[in-house]
């Protein structure tokens, strides 16, 4: 015995009790809980550049019938005139060609100020989005005034920057009404932060900039405004196969964030049809 | 502990032994249908446990009891949901242990989505079904992606025959067939609604190889939650 | 650092080309897990297979026990390597653990098993750990291995009696995989053995102890028969709420009449 404390060799991994003890135990809870205290912290996963290698895993046990999808957005889209800030967004989600869901809520409410929707991963916008609110009350809180859509968005764009690489997928735009008029910012998870008057997100995007531009201009009235959104989101539900079910506008006023309308597409189109026929 | 690594040995030639990269997810099958009332909450699911083409167990409940209110359905890669499920019903213990209640079940589906998302990077595969009664008393069923989206419906069905039972319940509950305005759904009763998850799951064992044996039927009303079992095909 | 004893190799810390050095006080760099360093095929390396095997193990439920059984032979590949090595163990009173998969695996659980047993001991507080607590604690050992994509290669079979000798037969794999079940099988067991102890299994009752027996008696002389890996030789673990022993091993009772009815080859 003396010998192995002097030659320390019990201090040596492989003679310590490699079983899995209490304390473990609480490591393990803790690190698998860490982001309910802190939501900046995720389980880091045990190999290095997640976003190629979980796709390898998966490419591996696809065999056995594992297949791990993601609910997806979509087509949102916002735009700014001279009412304030217009978004409007369909609310499919779906899980590869699966659709999960026609009823999901692509407009997040962060806060009365500020809505931010949400194309890509839908996990992802939700989660960071939480963060994101909880961010912007602490900043009122500590300032003693709301958080300006800038301030916001570079929170955003700084986490999708944190983690970029590895694998997130977000495209969201954040509206809001501040000191400085309406605010519309794009910010997606590669980082970048982009303000403007009129954008549009996700795989139905190009079919609602169609209806959108040829619509668009700053002096447009509120009920002509929300309409040329519900109408860009229409036709984009109905070319494109990734998007549909209801078509929810938003209107963010001087006053805070105000649901305009939240339509099944269905109606829609035979709304629209018979408006054709009138003509 | 540098000078006794694996690298330093050459590969094992042995003949016999196949190499393969280890895959650490396994798909165990199984389904989940949850359905939603006024005042009560249906989530039923099957009892096999597969993987592969070889059934471990006839018997295995996948419905986990969180909370007097509160089922949690959870299949896909069993031992990911063995993890999940001990570490929510912990974390719903300390809960309970420094704010001197039960959690509620919208607090337990936020919390689920918030622990799952914590393994973005390397997901937890497992497809969850959380229904319970909401603070009101209502019935609610709140279903997930595997990282954690998390969106609360009146009808879901998920696991291997998802994608199967979900229509059935659109017809049979949502009423898309039928093209009613929503003020004129006939109300759902519990009877009408435990007769439509047997009947789902009746379906499901006749087509999905992962879903059979029996189904466990959970109802959980504001008096607890009520335990029934239905045997389905065996083959 | 871990362990000064041991002489560092030469420049064991010095830098990488084209990178700074980092001085040992202050400031050292945190050494990664192996695991975590070494590249491989989903970017990190580790055992890729089970070397040293051993085949199937069986375990019965009957009213008031368990059964668990293996063949003694651990397989070094296709070789037969070593035939007299037993596979069930006794971990206390109350359990019972059979294993299959990587040898060294089970070897290297089981010494921790064992320790576990002997602080066991040492707390003298009368409670001593059941089947269905060691399941658990496996459980969570494996899913963590795995979780670090560093598993161990083990399929095992848990069963024993708990304090008021209700019995408990469960499995655990390599991913942390458990569930309870009045048969249990692993490897070849799970397609040859299973199928045979279910049909046997009356609807309204557990099987007695004379049924559990002779169907591990079946189980192991079908599995002889058709699993390459295997030798008729087995030992049997026994718990009840009055006994836990290995009994054993016993001899397959051959029988090779029926080769030459078998065609088709």
């Amino acid at each position: 015995m003396a010998l192995a404390e002097i030659c320390k060799i019990s201090n040596a991994s492989y003679m310590k009790p490699a079983a899995w003890t209490s304390t473990e135990v609480e490591n393990e809870l803790n690190a698998f809980t860490s982001n309910i205290a802190n939501p900046y912290t995720l389980a880091a996963p045990p190999f290095e550049n997640p976003l190629e290698n979980l796709n390898k895993i998966q490419a591996n046990a696809s065999n056995s019938g594992v297949k791990i999808n993601f609910d997806h957005g979509t087509t949102t889209l916002g735009f700014k005139y001279q009412g304030g800030v217009i978004l409007a967004v369909d609310s499919r989600a779906t899980g590869g060609q699966y659709i999960g869901s026609q009823s999901m809520k692509k407009i997040v409410e962060i806060n009365q100020f500020l809505l931010g929707t949400l194309a890509g991963g839908a996990a992802d916008c939700v989660y960071w989005d939480r963060v994101l609110a909880k961010e912007c009350r602490l900043h009122e809180l500590r300032n003693k005034e709301r958080i300006s859509v800038a301030a916001a968005s570079k929170i955003m764009a700084n986490i999708a920057h944190e983690y970029k690489g590895m694998g997130l997928s977000m495209g969201m735009m954040l509206a809001g009404y501040d000191k400085r008029g309406p605010g519309l910012y794009y910010v997606d998870s590669e980082g970048s932060r982009t303000p403007g008057n009129v954008f549009s997100v996700g795989s139905g995007s190009i079919y609602a900039f169609g209806v959108l531009d040829s619509g668009y201009h700053w002096d447009l009235k509120d009920t002509e405004a929300q309409e040329l959104g519900r109408r860009a989101i229409y036709h984009a539900t109905f070319r494109d196969a990734y998007s549909g079910g209801i078509v929810r506008v938003y209107h963010m006023t001087p006053n805070g964030w105000i649901k305009i309308s939240e339509t099944d597409c269905m109606e829609l189109h035979y709304k629209y049809k018979e408006q054709n026929k009138a003509k | 502990m540098n000078c006794l690594g694996v690298e330093q040995f050459p590969d094992y030639k042995v003949p016999g032994v196949q190499h393969v990269d280890f895959s650490p997810y396994e798909s165990n099958g199984g389904s989940i249908v949850a359905i939603a009332g006024e005042d009560f909450v249906v989530i039923a699911a099957d009892t096999r446990l597969s993987s592969g083409y070889s059934i471990h167990s006839r018997d295995q409940s996948k419905l986990f009891k969180m909370s007097p209110k509160t089922v949690l359905g959870s299949t896909g890669c069993w031992c990911d949901t063995l993890s999940l499920t001990g570490l929510v019903k912990v974390r719903m213990q300390m809960y309970e242990h420094t704010h001197m209640k039960t959690m509620s079940t919208d607090a337990v589906a936020q919390m689920l989505s918030i622990v799952m998302y914590n393994r973005r990077f390397f997901p937890y595969y497992v497809s969850n079904i959380l229904a319970g009664l909401d603070k009101d008393g209502k019935g609610a069923v709140y279903s997930y992606d595997p990282i954690g989206h998390c969106e609360r419906a009146t009808y879901r069905a998920g696991g291997t025959a998802g994608a199967l039972l979900q229509p059935v319940l659109d017809n049979q509950i949502g009423y898309k067939n039928q093209n009613l305005p929503a003020d004129q759904l006939p109300p759902l009763t519990k009877e009408r609604a435990v007769a439509v998850a047997s009947d789902t799951f009746i379906s499901a064992a006749e087509r999905d190889i992962y879903t059979g044996d029996s189904v466990l039927i959970n109802i959980i009303t504001k008096d607890g939650v009520e335990e029934r079992k239905l045997q389905l095909r065996k083959d | 650092m871990m362990n000064n004893s041991f002489a560092q190799p030469m420049w064991s810390n010095g830098p990488s080309p084209g990178q700074f050095y980092n001085f040992m006080g202050g400031n050292a760099p945190t050494q990664l897990p192996r695991e975590l360093t070494t590249a491989g095929p989903f970017g990190t390396k580790h055992s890729t297979a089970a070397i040293t095997t051993g085949s199937s193990v069986v375990g019965i439920k009957f009213d008031g026990g368990v059964l668990v059984a293996a063949d003694t032979l651990v397989s070094y590949g296709s070789l037969a390597r070593y035939q007299d090595i037993q596979r069930v163990f006794k971990i206390n009173n109350n359990i019972l653990l059979g294993g299959s998969g990587d040898f060294a695996d089970i070897q290297s659980i089981k010494r921790n098993i064992d320790q576990k047993m002997i602080e066991d001991q040492c707390y003298n507080d009368g409670v001593i750990m059941k089947p269905g607590e060691l399941a658990s604690w496996l459980t969570r050992v494996l899913y963590n291995r795995r979780s670090r994509m560093n598993p161990l290669y083990i399929d095992v079979v848990v069963g024993g009696v708990d304090e008021t000798g209700k019995p408990f037969l469960g499995n655990v794999d390599m991913r942390g995989r458990a569930y309870n079940d009045y048969v249990v099988a692993t490897g070849f067991g799970r397609h040859l053995a299973l199928p045979l102890v279910r049909e046997r299994k009356p609807k309204d009752r557990d099987f007695t102890f004379e049924e559990a027996t002779n169907l591990i008696r079946e189980s192991m002389k079908v599995l002889y028969y058709r699993d390459t890996r295997s030798i008729p030789q087995y030992t049997v673990g026994i718990c009840t709420a009055a006994d836990c022993s290995i009994k054993g091993p016993f001899k397959v009772e051959e029988n090779w009449t029926f080769a030459e009815t078998v065609k088709g080859y």
